[in-house]
């Protein structure tokens, strides 16, 4: 074989290479346009209840923050928390 | 149901930061980061006013208005929580809130910032109560145990007022009614009498 021949050989082989790269990347790009959209929409957070009960108790600990706090204004009042 | 709320008597305030570091070690808040701070106005001046601030609790929230990601959420007591696993730190709600509530830690340089962290009112997050992870990501659940915000229970002076909406208004008002507008019992015009002018 000469070398012009095998040189020509060569040359083609690299054309259908990127020929077949060419064909393959537009069928990707098909195939990805053709497939529907997977992601979902975002989503708000919800707290489940048992995130969002109330903690909030009228402990004794708490009352004597209520009393000790108002204990000047309110030891004559008779919604006072302490006096309950 | 109770609403929790946080109430500062600027009259009864002495700027002494109690809250402030009671919030910090209670927490264990990072470097960098005051949930709780205090602000004061005409410092130094005669009629001088100190207000301890932190998250206010809003009914309508501004930052949970603004979240691109919805991490806010209000629970049964009017606490406004947010879930740390949720939030990305894009720094939104902090410019929504009127308060500067919302903290962010340094996560490394050029500024990039971490996951949002702010007031819980002493009641953690989404984790479940008083866990080890609840407790690392917001602190320690002191409405669980019972208990009121710690900052508030602190608070020397009684200044600062935390709990049931109803109960803390209702003290602040006996306390206005007996001691008169403005600082009839407590400040500068009981130390000063009629010579200064506030």
């Amino acid at each position: 074989m000469r070398q012009d021949q095998k040189d020509t050989k060569d040359q083609l082989g690299r054309r259908q290479f990127f020929r077949a790269l060419g064909g393959g990347t537009v069928a990707a790009a098909v195939g990805v346009a053709a497939t529907p959209m997977t992601a979902t929409d975002a989503q708000a957070y919800d707290p489940g209840q048992d995130e969002t009960k109330g903690r909030y108790r009228l402990t004794d600990h708490v009352k004597a923050f209520y009393r000790t706090n108002g204990y000047e204004t309110l030891q004559n009042s008779s919604n006072a928390a302490g006096k309950k | 149901m109770a609403r929790m709320k946080f109430l500062c008597d600027a009259d009864r305030c002495i700027e002494c930061n109690a809250c402030v570091t009671a919030c910090k070690n209670e927490h264990e808040v990072p470097w960098g980061i005051n949930r709780r701070r205090v602000v004061t106005l005409n410092d130094g001046k005669p009629g001088e006013r100190s207000v301890s601030m932190a998250c206010m609790h809003c009914t309508d929230a501004p930052c949970a208005a603004v979240c691109p990601v919805n991490c806010f959420y209000t629970t049964a007591d009017a606490v406004v929580l947010h879930s740390k696993d949720i939030c990305i730190g894009c720094g939104y709600c902090f410019y929504a809130c009127p308060f500067g509530a919302p903290q962010y830690p340094r996560v490394g340089n050029f500024g990039s910032r971490g996951k949002m962290d702010k007031c819980t009112y002493c009641s953690g997050g989404p984790e479940p109560d008083l866990s080890l992870a609840e407790y690392e990501k917001y602190g320690s659940n002191r409405l669980a145990e019972g208990k009121l915000p710690l900052c508030a229970e602190m608070c020397s002076t009684k200044a600062l007022l935390a709990g049931d909406g109803e109960m803390i208004a209702e003290i602040y008002k006996q306390r206005v009614v007996k001691r008169g507008y403005g600082s009839g019992a407590w400040g500068w015009k009981t130390a000063y009498r009629e010579t200064v002018a506030i």
